[in-house]
């Protein structure tokens, strides 16, 4: 008995069946993403931190500690490394809750000034103003760098705080930064939230941003 | 096109993101092949019904 000639690409069940297959897997697939991803981004603890357990997202108390931005040959882009101990705001010993605290601060302050409406942080927001992403690391805020002298403070930390609170003094940009109206303990809160940011390994996010500098001073994030 | 592991933890999607290649491959295997059999069952039903 000779078989008939039947069309499966016209049949309408073998599409149905493909479609249902494909959409099923896909959907499976982003909901394993959607739990992976939580467990990637879940923030590490101070005993982590301790122990050199590294962690995506480090615990509030990597305020206390060095952050350095270094090139992985490894992962082909720059990562963060936790290294010493290091005062911020003149103190190394910020306990968890404190160190949360003041993070919480930077993170309400950053949402109230609305931030993102001119910069960016971890890929959200808008390029008018400089990545915010790694900015603690910008070598212009380092001791080599031009703000440390122009807002005549000793230290990083007390540079982004003073102008965060008077950015229409400081002249760091060509677009320059309007008075916000930051207190200092808001300004404390938002330099602890960009010195945990630095600290996030986010694959090298934003690219190149260490290698932007060519005499290793001038703006990272200005893209120079 | 497999390469050691470089993330900072594990995971199965780090792994088949390793670069365009790796997870191109995965989802047309995960994807086509099961069509291929969608196909063949089909062909096999639309036969015996006609």
């Amino acid at each position: 008995m000779s078989k008939k000639t039947v069309s499966v690409w016209t049949s309408i069940p073998f599409w149905r069946r493909s479609a249902g297959w494909v959409t099923g897997f896909a959907a499976m697939l982003l909901i394993w993403l959607t739990f992976d991803t939580m467990g990637q981004i879940a923030m590490g603890t101070d005993a982590d931190l301790k122990n050199g357990i590294t962690k995506r997202v480090p615990g509030p108390t990597v305020i206390n500690y060095k952050i350095t931005y270094e090139m992985s040959d490894k992962r082909g882009h720059e990562v963060p490394v936790i290294g010493e101990k290091e005062k911020f705001f003149g103190r190394d010993d910020w306990s968890e809750e404190e160190a949360r605290e003041l993070l919480h601060l930077g993170k309400l302050g950053s949402q109230a000034k609305n931030c993102m409406n001119c910069h960016t942080l971890l890929g959200n927001g808008a390029y008018y103003a400089p990545d915010l992403t790694k900015a603690w690391l910008d070598p212009a805020w380092g001791p080599n760098g031009p703000y440390l002298g122009m807002t005549n403070s000793k230290t990083k930390e007390e540079a982004m705080s003073k102008f965060l609170q008077f950015p229409s003094q400081y002249p760091t940009h060509e677009r320059m930064m309007p008075n916000l109206g930051i207190t200092e303990k808001e300004a404390m809160g938002l330099v602890a939230f960009l010195k945990h940011m630095s600290s996030i390994d986010t694959n090298g996010f934003p690219r190149n941003f260490g290698r932007m500098s060519t005499d290793g001073v001038t703006g990272a994030i200005h893209g120079k | 096109m497999f390469e050691p592991f470089t993330d900072v933890v594990p995971s199965i999607f780090g792994t088949l993101n390793q670069g365009p290649l790796t997870l191109t491959l995965f989802l047309h295997t995960i994807i086509i092949l099961p069509m291929f059999w969608i196909y063949k069952s089909e062909k096999k039903r639309l036969e015996e019904e006609s």
